[in-house]
């Protein structure tokens, strides 16, 4: 029996992992979400990255707690009419990582989470280009402040993909987060007669889905 | 300055010069750093001006220097070519001889006569200018456009210093053209256009190509870029199409692994195959789509994957997938530029034959709408760069048209899968608001998959129990046999696809359960615990968009006008008949209509499906 991602059937049977969890970069463009994932995933940083046309898909496997977890990372395209495409790689992300410029744009990343993706999905605000203080636009006490209203919101944080800062902890504290959520869901739904979507039953044992067909 | 003190620095400047010289260079002569040859530029600049890395090897590559050398036997030929561009002979050669590259240092000549940039300039002259004032003046893309000018082939020689000539010359292109062109504005795979162009010709030549690039019908690039990308999913449908008849295999491991075509294939037709694939063969591909247009884009997307099918075939991840055409592709094609570019020419040919050559002309909502240079004041929300927040009408066909083919691809999966309806938990949050679960009946001619998805409470609406669920009837033998009948042929779901909605009040009571009780919980908290927060700075402002009471329904059809369609019919006919029963009525030239217990006739297919 294969291991299937419930929304995008990717088949899993090459690498071995305890968990998978998806998790979308977006963010207004010129945030730097390509230059963290990049960071993320390689360790390297490149100043002349192209422009992100469309979607661009990477992935890393973390050990947290001796437990294998696979990060699906969707680096998305930043400009607005490009959202059709983005949106329908975020629907069934489990965390989403924000790249903020400025503090309006930020409020309207947020809603756009809070509109098209799970509600469990677990968020994270990256001040990119930390490194620029200078240029800076938006204090991070002032999104933080905001944050406490919001409460899918888990962390911001001050990153700079150049000088590799904070860019493995933003990734690990969202996974070991999911990790963790997701190990106390399943102690909930073992807990009472509750059928789960998507849990790892078979379908007859779930009234709401089963169709005969002729 | 009188006469003699000028005489006397002339004097001394032509001591100082000579001097310089008698020295020689070991003699303590100062010399800029980048008049060294040691200065690494000169060792890592490729002769198309990009910058690498690394020092390019001291000898170059025999296969380059082969190339190198069969250019410039054909310098003659191109240079009479150039001269004589409207004789006879030239037609007749053009195309061989484009196929087989034009000379690099013909390249900006060349690509101006193919797009006719001499006259559209002289017709308008002037133009250039007075968009680049408007530009000035009232462009709302200038933030975009600076963004990615600042990044764009940045590795080469004459973009690498910020705000170069280059850079302006690109800036002022885009800026420009987005009031041109104000349907289109500027769209991210614009700059490399400009970009391109630019490293070959002079700023206002440029923009005359941009224009001729988005508007002529030969390359209709305004489809691509404009709100919706309507072309790309044209020419996306398209290339699933070409790859189900010719590449089934590989098709259906892609989709196995989650790898829309959309991922790859985007920037492919975006920015016609640069910077995807190494420079020599992106500009050998940008000189024949100069040449053809854009049916050269599916010719070239089959061409990629039937060349590197060996290499894709084993491999089991999206991962992989991506990685492979998004990065390594660029770095490293495999084959050398010639056999792909033959191999491209025979894929046409192919795909003539199956009539698969050419996506079709472009649809009315491809094209420009108004008259190009029509100034019209942009509204104040674009004006301070406020994001919408509802979809256009546009973007919602894309939408709908992206969802709808993966639900496809799940479908179909789920045929082919021996297990379809177990489903294990892999640590996926998806899987807890969002749950696929396909059955198929023992004959393959029906297959019902069904997706429930954000279903939540809608606190406005009169608290019904309103529950949504979507269903997906496909009702095609030959579309789900792919490979096994005859032709192994597959039909497009976009040609023939209804999309319906239908009440369906009958199902909410039945389809009610403790799964979806349990998927409305979670909603409920965030909301409580938002409305007890007071003044919440962003307010939902509609529920998750998927809410009204309804069960979609997407039927692939075929018409009864094209033939063999009676044949595929089920010739069984449904037996069980119990309770709790809902049909689905396909009627080919009506909307779908859903109804309880009405008699099942050939005439009037039907799905038939059972709700414990």
């Amino acid at each position: 029996m294969s291991n299937r991602d419930s929304d995008n059937l990717i088949s899993t049977n090459d690498e071995t992992f305890d968990y998978l969890f998806k998790i979308v970069l977006i963010g207004d463009c010129g945030t730097g979400k390509t230059c963290v994932v990049q960071r993320f995933r390689s360790g390297t940083f490149i100043e002349r990255h192209g422009n992100t046309i469309g979607v661009d898909f990477s992935m890393k496997t973390v050990l947290i707690d001796d437990k294998k977890v696979k990060l699906q990372i969707w680096d998305t395209a930043g400009q607005e009419r490009f959202r059709t495409i983005t949106q329908s790689y975020y629907r069934s992300a489990n965390g989403v990582v924000v790249g903020i410029s400025t503090f309006l744009s930020l409020q309207h990343w947020v809603e756009e989470v809070r509109r098209y993706t799970s509600s469990h999905v677990l968020l994270i605000l990256v001040g990119n280009k930390c490194d620029l203080e200078s240029l800076r636009e938006v204090e991070k006490g002032e999104a933080e402040a905001l944050c406490q209203y919001l409460p899918e919101v888990l962390q911001v944080v001050e990153t700079s993909a150049k000088e590799n800062t904070n860019i493995d902890s933003v990734f690990f504290y969202l996974a070991s987060e999911l990790k963790r959520r997701h190990e106390n869901r399943q102690i909930n739904a073992n807990g009472d007669e509750v059928v789960r979507l998507g849990a790892s039953r078979k379908l007859s044992s779930c009234s709401s889905c089963s169709y005969k067909i002729f | 300055m009188n006469e003699e003190e000028l005489l006397k620095r002339s004097a001394a400047e032509r001591d100082r010069i000579f001097s310089c010289y008698d020295r020689g260079r070991e003699n303590g002569a100062e010399i800029d750093p980048w008049e060294d040859p040691t200065f690494e530029v000169y060792h890592t600049t490729d002769r198309y001006g990009f910058i690498h890395d690394k020092r390019l090897p001291q000898k170059p590559d025999p296969n380059e220097i082969k190339t190198h050398r069969v250019e410039m036997e054909r310098l003659k030929k191109w240079e009479k070519m150039t001269k004589q561009w409207d004789s006879s002979s030239t037609k007749e050669k053009l195309r061989r001889r484009v196929y087989k590259g034009i000379p690099n240092r013909f390249r900006g000549q060349v690509w101006a006569l193919l797009l006719g940039i001499k006259n559209l300039k002289r017709e308008q002259a002037g133009k250039y200018e007075e968009m680049l004032q408007l530009a000035r003046q009232w462009s709302t893309e200038i933030r975009q456009i600076d963004a990615d000018v600042a990044r764009q082939y940045r590795d080469h020689i004459n973009y690498r210093e910020r705000y170069s000539i280059k850079q302006r010359s690109m800036f002022y292109v885009l800026a420009a053209y987005s009031m041109y062109n104000m349907e289109v504005g500027y769209c991210q795979g614009m700059s490399v256009l400009a970009g391109l162009l630019l490293l070959y010709m002079d700023e206002e030549d440029a923009f005359w190509g941009l224009c001729v690039l988005l508007a002529d019908k030969k390359y209709t690039m305004h489809g691509f870029y404009v709100d919706g990308f309507p072309k790309l999913n044209r020419f996306i449908e398209h290339h699933d199409k070409i790859m189900n008849k010719f590449l089934p295999k590989l098709k259906r491991k892609l989709d196995k692994c989650g790898c829309d075509s959309i991922l790859y294939a985007l920037k492919w037709f975006f920015v016609v195959f640069q910077e995807r694939t190494p420079v020599s063969l992106g500009l050998r591909i940008w000189d024949i789509f100069l040449l053809d247009g854009d049916r050269i884009l599916p010719a070239m997307a089959y061409t990629v994957m039937k060349m590197h099918k060996r290499f894709l075939m084993p491999m089991e991840s999206l991962d992989e997938f991506c990685n492979y055409l998004q990065i390594k592709l660029e770095k490293d094609f495999c084959f050398d530029d010639d056999t792909v570019i033959s191999t491209m020419e025979r894929s046409m040919e192919e795909l003539k034959r199956a009539k698969l050559d050419y996506p079709g002309p472009p649809l009315p909502h491809e094209l420009p709408r108004f008259p190009f240079g029509t100034f019209k004041e942009p509204t104040f929300a674009s004006k301070v760069g406020r994001r919408s927040e509802e979809f256009s009408e546009a973007q919602h066909v894309m939408r709908e048209s992206i969802t709808q083919r993966r639900d496809l691809v799940l479908a179909d999966d789920g045929r082919e899968s021996t297990t379809p309806v177990e489903q294990t938990s892999c640590g996926l949050g998806g899987e807890l608001r969002y749950s696929e679960k396909i059955v198929h009946g023992n004959t393959d001619t029906c297959l019902l998959y069904s997706k429930q998805e954000s279903i939540i409470k809608d606190e406005d609406k009169d608290n019904t129990d309103t529950d949504e669920i979507d269903i997906m009837v496909i009702y095609n033998t030959r579309f789900l046999d792919d490979g096994a009948s005859p032709n192994g042929s597959r039909r497009s779901l976009a040609d023939t696809s209804v999309t319906s909605t239908a009440d369906l009040s009958v199902f909410s009571s039945a389809t009610r359960s403790q799964a979806l009780d349990n998927s409305l919980d979670t909603q409920s908290n965030i909301s409580n615990a938002s409305s007890g927060s007071g003044g919440l700075p962003t307010p939902r402002a509609t529920p998750h968009q998927p809410s009204p009471d309804i069960v979609r329904i997407y039927v692939p059809y075929t018409s009864p006008m094209s033939g063999s369609y009676k044949d595929d019919l089920p010739r069984t006919l449904p037996r069980s008949l119990e309770t709790n029963r809902i049909r689905i009525r396909v009627d080919p030239d009506q909307t779908p209509i859903v109804e309880n217990l009405k008699p099942f006739s050939l005439e009037n297919p039907e799905v038939e499906l059972d709700l414990k």
